[in-house]
Formats: structure tokens, C-alpha cells, sequence
């Protein structure tokens, strides 16, 4: 079926939402430097992180995090900022195998001065921002569109309201030939058994039960209790008792569409229908995920509000209560606290998300992409932490 | 407007849809529910008498399970329901 549907068709065959010129620091030290470069810039985005490095059991994570971000197709071209590591060439290289064709490597070592990276750097995206200014969108496939299911300070509403709605949204899309990914592990756990039950396959059951089960027992393995954190402070503030009532509430984001298959952290889905993805709760970790995967758009509810957005995915924010939208309006997009004033259906509601899903698709520009917010952060695995956090806690 | 919202006919909790008070006295959907103590909007009320250790069931599923028993009315929170998954509970 045609869509109304515009986007950036990549030379690899993918499609891009928007036309980043991204500002990749592949070393802490980098990072300031890289906001620099990007504000300096004529329109270039970037993203910073506490990463130095470091080689543990998470490297193989981090180089996936960082080159599925950099062949994110909401990319027109990549600025990487190195110190010379095989680490930084090994990310590259695996940007590449991942379909990223046109970037620069701009390594200090080789220019041998902070102030000549960051004007030399500027010099490259500034050329990179001319030709992508060139590029127009074109009528694309709903298969273009990919889209992340998140949700974040969720509230006994959120399961009632703006996930249900963004539910109606991702199932139509889906219906269309689209393709859309449910994230956070910790908050399908008690609703596994519903995502697994709609399956395509028994396979695919098998492994959504199974991911919940690993993480389920990485938690019992570090004997953490984790009630402290899931569901949250403020999440039991806004009505929700046990992690397994917000699973519930959580997965009504992905709708009643079939489940086609199951993603490790930062996989790119490989066809069109309802995905799963291994994230961790923590959104922003989570959003890295996503990028990772190539998801182009993200719908984010939110029942206490957030500021989160993303330096290359448009995230779209939904409040799940009138109050919250009210209260920051410059933050969130949509208001589904209505459903439960009873002033629109969950249909309508529904489409409302759908029209913005297509206008943002589109170019229209979200709350977070107006405010300039480009939160990243690199997940790390539990086991990696442990000893650090044990060592801290034994210094204090 | 409605004050309680019962998501599925098995549940054994409701969600306010507004603040309540103690005393206030509920009819709707051919339930009675007498308020037993302050519940925010968002929170969960007890729609059917729940004996501790029963399973407290919202949007038609398994969310948890009482420690106490809970009267028609009462407010359903951390309070008198624990999760059953990733307890540390002793048993």
C-alpha cells in the first residue's frame, strides 16, 4: 500500500526520517569537544559519554552501541573524533560492515592539537551539512518507518491512557507494512507470558520467555532486591504497586499485533512487524538501544514527564495525565490523560499519536528536537559494575 | 463521569479515576463500594474482598498478591500487596 509517507532514501537501501550530520566522540576526552564542534557547526548533532576505552566483559556491547548509532540512516554522514585505539578503528570498521558509507575519521594523533581537531572537524561537517541540505525526501514505503515503543516515570495511568493509545498507533502502523520495537526487559517481566502467546512462531515464544528469564535470574544472581527500583519511587507515587502491574501496563504500548520476533540489544529488526528489543529500563540507556537498532522515530510515554530526546531519532512525548501535560508543555507533544476524563476514546487518542507519527516521520519537529535535547548513554551490563560498586560501598 | 475504572470483569481492584475520601459511597456498573480510606487518583481500590495471600488480579491478570487480607473499599498499594516475581522474601 502507498503511504503518505516522505523520507531519505540511503545508498544502502535504507531510509532515513531525518538527515543527521553526527558528531561521533569515540573517547570521553572527546566529548566536550564534540558539542563544540556540533554548536560551531551549520546544523551538525552530537552525543558525549563517560567512555574511555575501557576494555571489559561490555566492550563488545559498546562497539555495537557505537557503530549501529553511527549507520543509523537518520544519519547523512558521520564525524568520528578519535585518539588512535584499534577500540576506535574496530567501532568504525564495524559502522562500515553495518552499511555507514560516508564519513571522516578526524583522529588527534594525526593533527596533534585539540583547537586544530575541533576547526578541522567543524571544516568537514560544515561540508557534510552543505550536501545533506542538497538531499530531498522521497515518497517511501511504510517499511521505511521504524518506530520505538518507550515509556518512562510511568503512572497507574499509563497503562490506561497513552500506552493502550501509542497501542492503537503501533498497531495500525504495523497493519501498514511498518515496522515497530518494544523495549525494557525489566518492564515486560510478568507480561511476557501475553507478548509470547501472540508469537508468530513457538520460536519466538521460546525466546521472549527465555530473555525475561535470563535477566530475571542476572538479578537473582547479584542478590539485588530490586522492588527498591522497579517500580520506582515516583512510580509507586502515581499508583503502581508490584513491577509485574507496570509490565502490564508497559506492553500495552506494543498493541494486539503479532509478535514477529525477538532483538539482543541493539539489533536491527529485519523486516517489517511488531519486535521486542533487550534494553534496559533506564530510558536513555534504553534510547542508545534503539539508535543502535536503526529504529528512525521513538514515542516516549510518560506519566511524571521527561525532558529525554535523542541527538538523531525525533522523539514524540505523550503524556499519560492532563495535569503533567499542563504542567510542561514544552516538553511533551501529546496529551492522552483525556481517556481518562473520559473527553476522547482510546481510538481517538490513537490516531491522534498516528498523525503525529506520520507529521514528525514527515519533518515536522518534536518537543525534544525544538529543546535541543540529545541525551545519550552507553548500557552496561550488571556483572561488569558489580565489583566497583562493591568496592565503593566497602570505601565508604 | 465515572470514578472507578474496572478494566476486565475478573479484576479484584479498580482504578480511581479520581481522588476519593473515606465515606464516600460509590455506584456504578451495578457495584456499591463504600470508600474505606483516602485513595489518589490513579491508585487502586479493593472491588471484591481480597484473604491475604490471594492474587490480585488487574487488567485480567496475576499483578501480585495480598500480605493482608483486604475489605471491599480499601486502598490496594505497597502497603497490603508484594509482587510475586523477583521476591526476596523469606519464605
Amino acid at each position: 500500500m502507498s503511504s503518505e509517507l516522505r523520507a531519505f532514501k540511503r545508498d544502502n537501501g535504507q531510509w532515513g526520517l531525518r538527515n543527521h550530520v553526527l558528531i561521533l566522540p569515540l573517547h570521553s576526552a572527546l566529548s566536550a569537544t564534540a558539542r563544540a564542534i556540533a554548536d560551531g557547526s551549520h546544523g551538525a548533532v552530537a552525543i558525549s559519554h563517560d567512555w574511555s576505552g575501557e576494555i571489559d566483559n561490555d566492550l563488545p556491547r559498546i562497539i555495537f552501541t557505537f557503530s549501529g548509532y553511527a549507520a543509523n540512516p537518520n544519519n547523512f554522514a558521520v564525524v568520528f573524533l578519535t585518539v588512535g585505539s584499534d577500540n576506535e578503528s574496530e567501532i568504525i570498521a564495524s559502522a562500515q560492515a553495518l552499511g555507514l558509507k560516508r564519513f571522516t575519521n578526524v583522529a588527534l594523533p594525526e593533527i596533534g592539537s585539540m583547537e586544530g581537531l575541533r576547526v578541522k572537524a567543524i571544516e568537514i561537517a560544515n561540508q557534510y551539512c552543505a550536501d545533506a541540505a542538497q538531499e530531498k525526501r522521497v515518497p517511501a514505503p511504510w517499511s521505511a518507518l521504524v518506530l520505538g515503543l518507550e515509556c518512562g516515570g510511568s503512572d497507574a495511568l499509563s497503562g490506561i491512557t497513552a500506552n493502550p493509545a501509542l497501542g492503537v498507533a503501533s498497531d495500525r502502523l504495523v497493519e501498514l507494512g511498518a515496522t515497530s520495537v518494544l523495549g525494557e526487559t525489566t518492564e515486560i517481566l510478568g507480561a511476557e507470558h501475553l507478548l509470547a502467546a501472540r508469537a508468530i512462531d513457538p520460536e519466538v515464544g521460546k525466546r521472549i520467555v527465555a530473555m525475561v528469564s535470563r535477566y530475571e535470574a542476572s538479578i537473582n544472581y547479584e542478590g539485588i532486591d530490586i522492588r527498591g527500583a522497579q517500580p520506582s519511587r515516583g512510580n509507586i507515587e502515581g499508583g503502581l504497586s508490584t513491577l509485574e502491574e507496570k509490565s502490564l501496563g508497559a506492553a500495552k504500548k506494543a498493541g494486539n499485533a503479532p509478535l514477529t520476533g525477538v532483538l539482543e540489544f541493539g539489533e536491527r529488526p529485519k523486516t517489517s512487524g511488531l519486535y521486542f528489543m533487550d534494553t534496559p529500563g533506564h530510558d536513555i540507556e534504553q534510547l542508545a538501544g534503539f539508535g543502535a537498532g536503526h529504529i528512525n522515530i521513538v514515542v516516549f510515554t510518560s506519566g511524571r514527564g521527561t525532558p529525554t530526546g535523542s541527538a538523531i531519532m525525533p522523539t514524540i512525548k505523550v503524556s499519560t495525565n492532563t495535569p503533567m501535560y499542563e504542567a510542561i508543555p514544552d516538553l511533551i507533544d501529546l496529551d492522552a490523560g483525556t481517556i481518562a476524563d473520559g473527553i476522547e476514546t482510546l481510538a481517538q487518542v490513537g490516531d491522534r499519536i498516528f498523525n503525529e507519527i506520520l507529521a514528525v516521520a514527515n519533518g515536522q519537529e518534536t518537543k525534544a528536537e525544538l529543546g535541543g535535547h540529545h541525551e545519550f548513554s552507553l548500557s552496561r551490563m550488571y556483572k561488569t559494575t558489580v565489583e566497583t560498586t562493591e568496592r565503593f560501598i566497602n570505601a565508604h | 463521569m465515572r470514578k472507578l475504572l474496572i478494566l476486565d470483569a475478573r479484576d479484584n481492584v479498580a482504578v480511581c479515576l479520581v481522588d476519593l475520601e473515606a465515606g464516600d459511597l460509590i455506584e456504578q456498573d451495578n457495584i456499591k463500594i463504600k470508600v474505606i480510606n483516602r485513595i489518589a487518583r490513579g491508585h487502586k481500590i479493593a472491588s471484591k474482598e481480597i484473604a491475604k495471600g490471594e492474587g490480585i488480579i488487574k487488567y485480567g491478570e496475576r499483578m501480585g498478591h495480598a500480605v493482608a487480607p483486604i475489605a471491599v473499599g480499601e486502598h490496594v498499594h505497597v502497603h497490603n500487596i508484594l509482587g510475586d516475581r523477583l521476591s526476596t522474601e523469606k519464605p
